[in-house]
């Protein structure tokens, strides 16, 4: 039965021919163990077969209704709200750039040689980090009422922790030696700055700001859910009364749009790099 | 002084060359002033349609955050700090429904990690079917690609509300979501890594007659599993925070509760719940960093 290349090779390195039966007994347990786990949150959020079934007959409802989509005779409506979606994403993101980069300076290791300072900066970011922007958006909307300002200043907010990890990151991958030679040549610190790690970093920064704006003009549909105007608001109302033929026109034309911003800023980015 | 032109190089050459970088330095300027004139119309458009200086927010926007801060401050009194729920400035009373928060906190853990799960196995069997090195039917690579890029365009939260409509209101909507978005782009990234790895092992399988299956057991899996498991863990924390934001559209977990605490304007309960998220989100970023570092010192190329 075993070809002779079978039994040289046996004989050259028996355990790796040998089934190991104490190891895979253990990737066994492990797996048991991962799927008594998840079996055991599925219980626990008492998540039914048959809630799965109805609501996935709902959806194929929900998509008769949702062809041929229709604009409702709404359109200028409708593509005003995509472009205030548009604008708080874009003024959000200016913004938080603006914000983000001194804050990315401080957090540069390079820049602020304090291990302390350091640390404790960049552990406040990590905290800020985990507070997602309709958590923002929900707080802003009600100090100060309806309106896309709030979404603004929210968009902002959520950004400006996570761009100013990513700038630190940025200027502590930069080459040290230029910043060294300006320094060198007699030039102030922001001088030094300027000439030795700005043009390095700039398009790197450049290019984050616009991956920014893309998740950003994607997730402003969330602000309007929560009372911040723009394309959230009109998609939720339509959602609400089950006119899906007029929601599917306005998810589609969204989408739409989403992947124009995206090829676009593709574009710029890939000229930058 | 001025450099005299090397005899082999005729001075028309140097006249070319300058005039040659005059335009170039000249066609730079004119794009960057494009550049800069196009950013700064879409700015003014964009302050101007999103009313940020025009919108009446109530005057002193400085003096109302510091007051919404100070109705978020829970006053808590040193002398009552342990006392009963009915004392004012206890912690009892600021935490007064802290069991119903931690089991919220806990189904939101439970909604990020079942949908990243779902979504994982999603976008592993995706990833197969759109890599280029696996799948010899560009037809199905190409419909499976543009299936993904289209679930990335459309915004979770969008997902989130059509299918609390359809699913109600509670965590299967939030779960089902958090799946479709993870698989959209965990099948992508998967995708990558299964294109990038050593060519020799698949020749090898071939060679010896192995089917797709048998390809992506024992040529793939044992070369990719860290990087796999790298992306998931790091999708984890991003879900993890999405279903904390979805709860606010009614797809379960804390957010819910955040909603609440607004409406009813307890914004010193809308402060703890939040420290809770944060915390939760925090530990679990921790975590899973940790874990990631490991997997990848181990299993990455070095």
């Amino acid at each position: 039965m075993r070809s002779p290349a079978y039994v040289r090779a046996l004989a050259a390195a028996p355990e790796l021919l040998r089934p190991n039966w104490s190891r895979r007994l253990a990737h066994l347990a492990a797996l048991g163990l991962t799927a008594a786990v998840l079996t055991a949150m599925v219980v626990d959020l008492q998540i039914a077969p048959g809630a799965i079934f109805s609501g996935v007959d709902k959806l194929g409802r929900f998509a008769r209704v949702a062809f041929p989509p229709t604009d409702g005779g709404q359109l200028v409506r409708i593509l005003r709200a995509l472009a205030e979606t548009f604008a708080m994403a874009f003024a959000g993101t200016v913004i938080a750039a603006i914000a983000a980069a001194p804050l990315g300076l401080i957090g540069a290791k390079t820049v602020v040689s304090q291990p302390v300072v350091h640390f404790a900066f960049r552990r406040a970011l990590d905290w800020f980090r985990g507070v997602p922007s309709l958590v923002w958006a929900l707080i802003l909307v009600s100090a100060f009422g309806l309106g896309p300002f709030g979404g603004v200043i929210a968009l902002a907010l959520a950004d400006i922790p996570r761009l100013a990890k990513l700038f630190s990151e940025a200027i502590e991958n930069g080459d040290a030696r230029p910043l060294e030679g300006v320094r060198a040549a007699g030039l102030s610190p922001l001088m030094a700055l300027r000439y030795g790690l700005a043009p390095q970093v700039a398009p790197v920064i450049a290019s984050q700001c616009l991956f920014f704006l893309e998740s950003n003009f994607r997730n402003a549909a969330v602000l309007g859910i929560v009372g911040a105007g723009g394309i959230g608001f009109e998609l939720q109302e339509r959602i609400r009364v089950f006119a899906f033929d007029e929601a599917a026109f306005i998810i589609i034309l969204y989408m739409v749009c989403v992947a124009v911003l995206d090829t676009v800023s593709q574009r710029l980015r890939a000229k930058l790099a | 002084m001025r450099l005299q032109p090397a005899e082999s190089a005729p001075p028309s050459a140097v006249e070319d060359f300058e005039r040659d970088r005059r335009s170039v330095l000249r066609r730079r300027r004119i794009e960057a002033l494009a550049g800069m004139l196009v950013f700064s119309a879409i700015l003014v458009a964009s302050f101007n349609h999103s009313q940020f200086f025009s919108a009446d927010i109530g005057g002193d926007p400085l003096g109302r955050i510091g007051d919404f801060l100070g109705r978020m401050n829970p006053k808590l009194a040193p002398q009552a700090l342990l006392a009963d729920r009915a004392t004012k400035g206890s912690l009892a009373a600021w935490l007064y429904d802290l069991p119903l928060w931690l089991r919220l906190g806990w189904q939101t853990v439970e909604m990020a990690t079942l949908g990243t799960v779902v979504g994982a196995i999603g976008g592993l069997a995706a990833s197969f079917l759109c890599a280029r090195n696996l799948m010899p039917i560009p037809a199905v690579r190409f419909a499976v690609r543009r299936s993904l890029e289209l679930i990335r365009t459309l915004p979770e939260i969008i997902l989130a509300l059509v299918l609390v409509a359809a699913f109600g209101v509670g965590p299967l909507a939030g779960i089902i979501t958090l799946a479709v978005s993870t698989m959209g782009s965990l099948g992508k990234l998967f995708s990558e890594i299964n294109e990038e790895v050593d060519p020799r092992q698949l020749e090898a399988m071939d060679a010896s007659g192995a089917g797709l299956i048998n390809k992506i057991r024992y040529g793939v899996v044992p070369q990719v599993l860290p990087n796999y498991a790298s992306y998931a863990l790091l999708r984890l924390e991003g879900n993890l925070a999405g279903a904390a934001a979805l709860g606010i559209v009614g797809a379960g977990g804390i957010g819910i509760e955040l909603q609440r605490a607004i409406t009813y304007t307890e914004f010193d309960t809308y402060l703890a719940i939040l420290m809770l998220m944060v915390g939760l989100i925090f530990v679990i970023d921790i975590a899973s960093e940790a874990i990631r570092h490991r997997l990848i010192r181990l299993g990455g190329p070095e």
